[in-house]
């Protein structure tokens, strides 16, 4: 398909006739404004629908988690404070792997 | 040859008025409209209706889904009737309204495609598409059906693009201005959508073999 043709098929397809409006159109428009806005009606979201509404929030939840979590243990580390990975080492040194064994 | 299209687009077929004496009755019209004369909404959309069926009649071919979406661009202008500060003619303002109206529909329709069988081509169609013949032509309603297939190949917004550029003779700055893009956005996206136009064209001549 090249250029040529395809501008002979847009301007073919330009001298289509729309449908006229029926005659009593404008009155129905008229009538739906004075009966004011109407309800939305409820659209079914599917679960990827609803996945992809809730995206945006979600990470941006995520990501504030993430970075107090990364601030927590920056600030923790700095005041001195035994990280959680030191205590878990020290549980498992005294009591898991003991030369003993368990 | 560009100014020549646009001047056959501005003026909507049966329409007695020039667009001066128009946008100056609807400027007294939406005073009037503003001022309480909700009736006189009704001679407005008559001024206009046929301008929004054109306009939609090239993303649906549906007649009656076509009547609710002009509906719903004319409702739509009518709460919107505060933000048209009149610096562009009613009817400029009111065709945005009805691309966007088309854009939200071609997203909903697009999400439902594979429910909805695709329309038959008729032979005159397949024909002129295979044909080397540089000469032959196509009706303007086979040229509208073979389009509507194609164009489902497309993007919502690549159709809405194509279609204001090429069906409406729109300049790149009304585009950009429906589609909240900037100008050279818009040229990119054109140029991308011909080319998958093209392709699918291309496509439907050999699938319908």
């Amino acid at each position: 398909m090249n250029d040529r043709k395809l501008k002979r098929l847009f301007a073919s397809a330009r001298l289509e006739t729309p449908p006229a409006p029926p005659g009593d159109f404008a009155a129905d428009v008229l009538r739906a404004v004075r009966r004011g806005p109407p309800a939305a009606a409820p659209e079914s979201l599917s679960v990827f629908d609803q996945l992809n509404l809730w995206f945006p929030r979600l990470a941006l939840a995520a990501s504030t988690v993430i970075v107090l979590c990364c601030a927590l243990d920056y600030g923790l580390t700095a005041a001195g404070v035994p990280s959680l990975s030191d205590g878990v080492s020290q549980l498992s040194a005294q009591w898991l792997l003991t030369p003993a064994g368990l | 040859m560009a100014e020549n299209r646009n001047r056959e687009f501005a003026q909507p077929a049966g329409q007695n008025l020039n667009s001066t004496e128009t946008a100056s009755n609807d400027a007294e019209l939406l005073e009037r409209i503003r001022g309480g004369a909700t009736d006189d909404f009704a001679e407005l959309i008559r001024r206009h209706q046929s301008r929004v069926f054109a306009i939609l009649h090239r993303y649906e071919r549906d007649a009656h889904k076509v009547e609710d979406l002009a509906q719903e661009t004319f409702l739509k202008a009518w709460r919107a009737l505060g933000q048209f500060d009149g610096r562009a003619p009613f009817e400029h303002w009111l065709s945005r309204i009805a691309a966007r109206v088309a854009l939200d529909h071609l997203r909903k329709e697009k999400r439902r495609q594979n429910e909805i069988g695709l329309p038959e081509l008729g032979d005159d169609a397949l024909d002129w598409l295979r044909s080397d013949d540089e000469k032959s032509e196509l009706d303007a309603r086979s040229a509208a059906e073979l389009l509507e297939l194609a164009m489902r190949e497309l993007s919502p917004a690549d159709r809405v693009v194509i279609t204001m550029q090429e069906l409406e003779g729109r300049s790149v700055k009304e585009i950009a201005a429906v589609m909240g893009a900037s100008g050279v956005a818009v040229r990119v996206r054109a140029m991308r959508a011909r080319s998958k136009l093209r392709q699918a064209l291309e496509k439907i001549a050999k699938e319908k073999l």
